[in-house]
């Protein structure tokens, strides 16, 4: 990276954490710590969940997704708008009735203690695992520009968050994360025009959308229904609706967002935001992968995008081979494009659909000798089922960005990172606190007593999170590992909270039964079946429900009932 | 616990009732994955 790169990437940092201390000061009471006071406008509510949900891996693997699979992806967000109304309508004015700092607090308002510790427990062990990962992604970054060891950037990523988190609570958090998602926005719309602007002048944008189209690249509704197909239009519609409404119903690094809220009025103004912009921001992002797949039409990429394992079998035998036949693939695509390109504007049909067969048989051969590359991946010793999807767009980046974007678009990955780690150390700090150290261990002590506890909590989950980070490596596309870690457990979560709004008759230990069976069904259909995650959250759920309400009839409890 | 009251229930600034909100949501996102599914089927 040039000088300028670094003083762009080093000014929006630190203008981002001391401007989210500036706007925390006076948090010096649990209340202000933990939950802003019930001071934040919606807007600030609605970023900062938008931030907190949008890691650094929804940028990294995101685009590196629309390059190799298309737009599929996008329909994963399908069930936002619909678990959102659900979520305004019932969740929100309850949480902010019921005074809570966390949502499992809730639980023990409505059923009991050992229910309230048990969600408190399954919610610490699904975030504290991802926490490790949100961390993991900008040291892909750096490892791969400046050949830093992972480590090292993931405890200076960790050590920023914890300081300002610790110091100024859920109010800084907020408030850096309004000016993150701000640079995000800006990051992406410079990286999208960059691209555009570098394909080739014959190409128009009408061309490089009908290539990215002809090779699968804007597929972004599959209609077809299959169980084992993690992203289709009924996936995205049932099992995304589940899954965000565990995720933005029952996960207190979400709840804890719009619990900040002055009125609830503005709780759910901050979520009806993220209903209506998720969607377009996320086809936003995909659509940015599938043009850089256009950029390198015409310009050839790597035959692997991350620079350590091209190292690794440039030492072998069979890389002189593999390397010839992808660059006479890639010159075959190429050519394969501009030729279909001028059949297209020739509007001559037939000549249009030989061209297509061409084109996309020069894209599964291109598709051949890169898989042929990650196998000598392994075969020279590296990981088992190499993949490197995760590197496609920092490639483009650090190889193709003007002086200067560079910067910015680095700086939006650390963005995005920071501002979901601190969304996710902040809830977690909160809920050991308020759930576990509050109401177990110490249950009378000063308010400044629980402040420091907080402070102290959140240092804990920062170290913890660093700690765990060196995991990520081993987990494959991040973006899905994120989402199957969270699918795990958001299900349990989801049924206790399902059956605390809609089923008044459902007692304490009902609840707290179907809870472990619904985490054991879904770690059996994970370990021994290949349904796709998505559904975990839907059978989790329901098993929950089903066991609880037959618990709660077989002993003789008959007022079970839908409220 | 604090009664219901306690924390008024606020109409939206826009659309009069909340349930009005919801049915533009749910209409908005009919319209998204329409125009998602006709975006596939003219570019594939």
């Amino acid at each position: 990276m040039s000088t300028l790169d670094w003083i762009v990437l080093f000014g929006t940092l630190a203008s981002i954490v001391t401007y989210g201390l500036y706007r925390s000061r006076g948090s010096n009471t649990v209340d202000r710590f933990l939950l802003a006071g019930k001071t934040m406008p919606w807007y600030a509510m609605a970023l900062s969940i938008m931030a907190t949900q949008a890691s650094a891996v929804t940028f990294i693997s995101t685009t590196g997704q629309s390059y190799v699979d298309g737009m599929r992806f996008v329909q994963f967000y399908f069930g936002l708008p619909i678990a959102m109304v659900i979520l305004c309508a019932t969740v929100v004015p309850v949480f902010h009735r019921a005074k809570v700092f966390t949502a499992y607090e809730y639980l023990e308002q409505r059923f009991d203690s050992k229910t309230r510790a048990l969600a408190s427990v399954i919610f610490l062990c699904q975030r504290g695992l991802s926490a490790g990962l949100t961390l993991y992604a900008p040291a892909i970054v750096l490892s791969a520009i400046l050949g830093w060891p992972d480590r090292v950037t993931i405890a200076l990523m960790g050590l920023t968050v914890i300081m300002y988190t610790s110091l100024g609570g859920v109010k800084a958090v907020t408030w850096s994360d309004v000016q993150q998602m701000c640079i995000i926005f800006l990051g992406l719309v410079a990286s999208l025009v960059t691209v555009i602007v570098l394909l080739p002048h014959s190409i128009s944008f009408p061309d490089a959308m009908y290539l990215a189209g002809a090779a699968g690249r804007l597929n972004a509704v599959t209609t077809h229904f299959d169980w084992n197909d993690r992203f289709t239009l009924w996936s995205g519609l049932i099992g995304g609706t589940f899954l965000f409404l565990s995720y933005f119903g029952c996960d207190q690094s979400q709840v804890q967002r719009y619990l900040t809220g002055s009125s609830i009025e503005q709780s759910r103004l901050s979520l009806i935001f993220n209903a209506v912009a998720k969607i377009p921001m996320q086809f936003f992002i995909l659509f940015i992968g599938a043009m850089v797949f256009v950029f390198y039409l015409f310009v050839q990429p790597p035959v692997l995008f991350e620079q350590a394992a091209l190292s690794r079998i440039q030492t072998s035998g069979d890389y002189g081979a593999v390397n010839d036949q992808y660059a006479r693939a890639f010159e075959q695509r190429k050519q394969a494009a501009f030729q279909l390109i001028e059949a297209h504007h020739a509007h001559d049909s037939a000549l249009e659909s030989r061209q297509i067969a061409e084109y996309r048989s020069a894209q599964r051969a291109i598709d051949n000798v890169r898989d042929r590359a990650a196998k000598l991946v392994e075969t020279t010793g590296g990981e088992r089922g190499f993949s490197d999807t995760n590197y496609i767009f920092l490639s483009f980046v650090t190889r193709y960005l003007p002086v200067g974007l560079v910067g910015l678009v680095i700086a939006v990955m650390f963005a995005a990172t920071m501002s979901a780690s601190a969304g996710e150390i902040n809830s977690l700090a909160t809920v050991s606190m308020i759930d576990l150290y509050r109401r177990y261990f110490r249950k009378e002590a000063s308010d400044h007593h629980y402040l420091m506890a907080s402070r102290w909590a959140t240092i804990f989950w920062g170290a913890y999170a660093i700690a765990s980070a060196g995991f990520g490596r081993k987990l494959g596309s991040l973006i899905v590992a994120v989402n199957v870690l969270g699918s795990l457990f958001y299900g349990s979560l989801l049924g206790v909270f399902g059956l605390a709004f809609f089923f008044r008759g459902v007692r304490g230990t009902a609840a707290f039964w179907g809870m472990l069976a619904g985490e054991a069904v879904v770690f059996w259909a994970f370990f021994f079946t290949g349904i796709s995650f998505l559904w975990y959250n839907v059978i989790g759920c329901a098993v929950v429900i089903a066991t609880a309400l037959s618990i709660t009839y077989a002993t003789g409890n008959s007022q079970a009932h839908v409220n | 616990m604090p009664g219901p009251r306690d924390i008024p229930d606020e109409p939206p600034p826009f659309l009069g009732t909340w349930p009005r909100v919801y049915l533009a949501v749910l209409i908005y996102l009919g319209l998204i994955i329409a125009i998602c599914y006709g975006f596939t089927r003219a570019l594939e």
